[in-house]
């Protein structure tokens, strides 16, 4: 009876007690939100493009950052070590595509996949080769963005929103557009459209695979670094950051694997409700800590009702 | 020369479809015993054996388990640390409840309740597909986790919330626990890898085997020659889920000693894959070589700066060996995407027309 | 079975060739309907299958054929519907249990499992019908490979009917898609099949393949009795093989009948030829 209450009363008393409290989950949950959907993005542009299940995504993120902190670290100046990261962004794409893709054209998606998860450890262990595994700051301040925090005060109670959580979403809102404009208007997008419907098709028009292939891993790359540098802010930087790269897979559960507005709103989906479930149900439940799993286990159930995810079309299979 | 095949004629279905129908494999595989019952102890230190020996029979055998669901069934899973775990935690809470069962009974018992769990996270597969499905499986990899590290009656309301292992007693012989000789551990682990491993070869060449490689291969076509893909898929989670269950049972018994739940986190699910990959999906041998490659390179590593006289730390040296690691990923997956077990099946080919080139 | 006896077989059959109106209905199909969305794939067909008879599906691109034979072995449930199978009313019925009813086929597209060998695809032909549990197959010696044995022994046989013996161990894959062909035949006659449905087993072959197939499937219907469903493009092919021919247009059936008098029907020859209204 105590658990009952707990589960299907209690919560919603909380949330009606206390609105300003609950105005906090949702903006604290939005912003991770966010931060899935733009990782989530750059496994749908890869995978659109090149039928790759991009596992190294996520670390590529944490690279990024990693890089561009390591840079300034080293006595380069902020303003120099975002170009410089990425130039650097840019050669991981063409030797990605050089050393691994190239020779594996044509082959099995698995095969693939398996190639971009040891595309993965190669990155972590370069990157704690070079720059260290311990945890370092973001370079917050010298990159311009504001520390400070808002303060609202609605239902007479508080809200408070730090103001690199704010640049982070209106960043993540210009960098989506900006995608957008460039998929839907651009020739050099309408090929990566073209690539993604039908490889055999699009070369025989006379789209460029390999180039296509090193521009997509490096709009992925410029994503990564992105997301690395609002993340980097909130949490710091290490290789522990990959946690929130898996958080992107059940993100593509949801939203679909070739969908970009799948993954706009499945990741926000996300982000809210296992903020909120972890905030009324899992604390008081489950002794906490239930955002490691809850995304997955709630796509789990969403695709065992919809198996082609909110946004996919329908599958008739066809012998 | 050494694998001539030509005066060895097959009479029978029955001696065609033997598990050696070359005279000469069967020698390999006697020789291959032979080195690991009896030639390796003899040699072995208490650090071969706790650094190699062991760890190579254990991952070999998790990787077995996996390759039954993603080599031979073809689905994909990446959830495999957490069912390691289910067997890990069933067998201590079985030999904690009931101190006085048989640890072989123990384990064979664990590996039921890991099967059940697999079981149970296999279902989404008769509806996900592909890459949907290996994510799905996370689900079970961080869900488990968190299960062991929050329901504290699996660790026995221990204060460090890890499982420590007692001394168990087999036949009057102390096997684990601190106080087990690395020697009766090997062989007790050897002796079980063994069994499986003729097992699993039992199982996957027959009836089981076929229909699994039918719904790797396509699933539709499987369907209507009438394999009830439901019954094809469950068994393969279930017996994959049964291996893997006793492999990570052994491993905290027989090796750790003890254990924190995130012994059981994705890092050794990726380990365990990678031994899959890197040895051949779709064969029971390639586990082990992929084992034997995936242990033995960081303990060549670590050898190494002594022999050249650099000082490098440890930590350098594991990013170090990470990184190689993802390189051979890369580089078996472009060189021969079927893993060293295909290798090994070109050679031995050319070995058969040896000396003579057709 | 001897020689002898097998003739008296054939002449049998052959008697019976004449006379198919007179024999047992294997397979009846009434008012069946069925749509994708608003699509119809097919549209209140109705027509019967006796048994030993070469029954042709023919028709043009899209107009139902292949969606016919995935009615027939339960991949697809149509909207509406009866469907008479030896005897006993269905409307909807697993996929996989159509093997075990006597029903096999072949598929438009090889639908092989390709990393097998030609051996293990026909084999796996045979999965329904053997039975030895876990327990046995981990054991393998003893009931397990008996089994297994049993099984060979008839999957060798139709090796050795359909010519294939030198493949026999090679993966499927790596086969020229003629063989592929045959071999998916020989699978769909593992199952022993009281029906047998073939999607154009001749698409993509040349003359020469064709007419090795055509002998296989006329061997099939007389020295095992089997009956046939064939769809088939290849006009020339469908009349001499079949002995009754439904003819499909969008969905519809627009003739039905002997090869000659279906090659006569003005509906038929409007369907094909095109048609100025």
């Amino acid at each position: 009876m105590e658990t009952l209450y707990q589960i299907f009363a209690d919560p919603f008393v909380q949330i009606v007690s206390a609105p300003d409290f609950f105005l906090q989950v949702l903006w604290e949950g939005l912003v991770s939100g966010v931060l899935y959907a733009l990782i989530a993005l750059g496994f749908v542009l890869i995978f659109k493009s090149s039928r790759i299940f991009n596992f190294a995504q996520g670390i590529m993120v944490v690279f990024a950052a990693l890089t561009l902190v390591g840079l300034h670290e080293n006595g380069v100046p902020a303003w120099l070590a975002v170009p410089l990261t990425l130039g650097v962004m840019y050669l991981l794409a063409l030797s990605v595509e050089r050393v691994v893709l190239r020779p594996l054209v044509g082959q099995p998606d698995i095969i693939l996949f398996m190639a971009s998860i040891g595309v993965t450890m190669f990155l972590i262990g370069f990157g704690e080769f070079v720059f260290g595994g311990e945890n370092k700051a973001m370079i917050t301040a010298e990159l311009g963005i504001p520390t400070g925090s808002i303060e609202f005060f609605p239902f007479g109670g508080f809200v408070l929103i730090e103001q690199k959580d704010l640049t982070a979403v209106i960043m993540a809102v210009l960098l989506v557009l900006c995608l957008l404009l460039f998929l839907n208007k651009t020739a050099m997008g309408r090929a990566i459209r073209a690539l993604g419907d039908d490889h055999q098709a699009a070369l025989s028009v006379g789209i460029s695979l390999s180039k296509i292939w090193v521009l997509v891993w490096f709009i992925a790359g410029v994503i990564a670094l992105a997301t690395g540098i609002v993340w980097g802010a909130r949490a710091g930087v290490s290789f522990a950051l990959e946690v929130i790269a898996y958080k992107a897979l059940p993100v593509l559960m949801l939203g679909g694997l070739e969908s970009v507005s799948g993954a706009i709103i499945g990741g926000i989906a996300i982000g809210l409700l296992e903020k909120i479930f972890e905030i009324y149900w899992g604390q008081p439940l489950f002794g906490g800590n239930t955002e490691t799993w809850f995304a997955f286990i709630l796509a789990l159930i969403v695709l065992l009702f919809r198996p082609q995810g909110l946004f996919g079309e329908r599958i008739i299979e066809r012998v | 020369m050494f694998y001539r095949v030509s005066g060895q004629f097959k009479t029978s279905y029955e001696s065609d479809m033997a598990l050696f129908p070359v005279k000469q494999d069967a020698i390999l595989l006697a020789f291959i015993l032979a080195l690991f019952y009896v030639a390796f102890p003899m040699m072995a230190s208490e650090f071969t054996y706790k650094a190699l020996l062991v760890p190579v029979l254990i991952y070999a055998l998790a990787a077995m388990g996996l390759n039954i669901l993603t080599g031979y069934a073809g689905q994909l899973s990446l959830g495999t640390a957490g069912f390691m775990g289910v067997g890990a935690y069933a067998c201590y809470k079985i030999t904690s409840i009931f101190p006085e069962v048989n640890i072989v009974v123990a384990l064979l018992l664990s590996g039921c309740f890991s099967a059940a769990v697999g079981v149970a996270f296999g279902l989404p597969s008769l509806r996900i597909k592909g890459f949907y499905l290996a994510i799905a499986t996370l689900a079970a990899q961080f869900f488990l986790v968190w299960l062991f590290e929050k329901w504290a009656w699996l660790y026995n309301f221990n204060a460090s919330g890890a499982i420590e292992v007692k001394g168990h007693e087999f036949f009057g012989l102390v096997i684990t626990g601190p106080n087990a000789a690395p020697i009766t551990q090997y062989y007790f682990v050897l002796v079980c890898v063994t069994v499986v491993s003729f097992a699993m070869i039992n199982i996957t060449r027959g009836r089981f085997g076929r229909v699994w490689k039918a719904v790797r291969d396509m699933d539709i076509a499987a369907e209507l020659v009438g394999i009830n893909l439901m019954r094809a898929k469950l068994s393969a989670f279930a017996v994959s889920s049964y291996v893997v269950g006793i492999a990570g049972a052994l491993l905290v018994f027989f090796w750790k000693g003890a254990a924190e739940p995130n012994l059981f986190d994705i890092p050794l699910s990726f380990k365990v894959l990678f031994i899959a990959i890197i040895g051949g999906l779709g064969s029971i041998i390639g586990n082990f070589l992929g084992a034997l490659l995936i242990v033995a390179l960081p303990v060549l590593l670590n050898l190494l700066p002594g022999v050249l006289g650099l000082e490098i730390n440890s930590a350098t040296l594991e990013h170090i060996n990470v990184m190689i690691v993802g390189a051979l990923i890369v580089f078996f997956l472009i060189v021969e995407p079927h893993g060293l077990a295909r290798l090994w099946a070109l050679i031995r080919e050319k070995l058969i027309i040896w000396p003579f080139p057709h | 079975m001897s020689v002898i006896e097998k003739a008296a077989d054939i002449t049998a059959s052959s008697i019976g060739l004449q006379k198919a109106e007179e024999r047992e209905t294997l397979l009846d199909l009434a008012n069946v309907s069925l749509s994708f969305g608003g699509v119809k794939a097919i549209n209140n067909i109705s027509f019967d299958i006796k048994r030993g008879e070469v029954r042709a599906i023919i028709g043009p691109n899209g107009a139902g054929k292949t969606s016919m034979l995935n009615v027939i072995n339960g991949f697809y449930q149509p909207q509406e519907g009866v469907i008479t199978f030896r005897g006993s009313q269905r409307r909807s019925m697993k996929p996989h249990l159509a093997v075990s009813h006597g029903i096999a086929r072949t598929f438009q597209n090889v639908a092989l499992f390709k990393g097998m060998s030609t051996l293990d695809n026909i084999m796996a032909g045979r999965t329904t019908r053997m039975k030895r549990n876990m327990f046995w197959q981990i054991l393998y010696y003893g009931p397990a490979q008996r089994e297994e044995i049993a099984h060979r022994r008839k999957v060798e046989e139709i090796i050795d009917f359909l010519e294939i013996a030198h493949i026999r161990s090679t993966p499927v894959g790596k086969l020229p898609y003629g063989l592929q062909k045959r071999v998916e035949l020989a699978r769909a006659l593992a199952m022993e099949p009281d029906l047998l449905l073939l999607d154009e087993p001749m698409a993509g072959m040349n003359l020469e393949e064709k007419e090795d197939m055509s002998r296989f499937i006329i061997d099939v219907n007389e020295q095992l009795g089997t009956t046939i469903a064939l769809i088939e493009h290849d006009i020339g092919v469908v009349m001499d093989l079949s002995d009754r021919v439904v003819v499909l247009d969008y969905g519809r059936k627009i003739a039905d009948g002997s090869p000659e008098e279906v090659q006569k029907n003005q509906d038929v020859i409007d369907a094909y030829l095109g048609v100025s209204h």
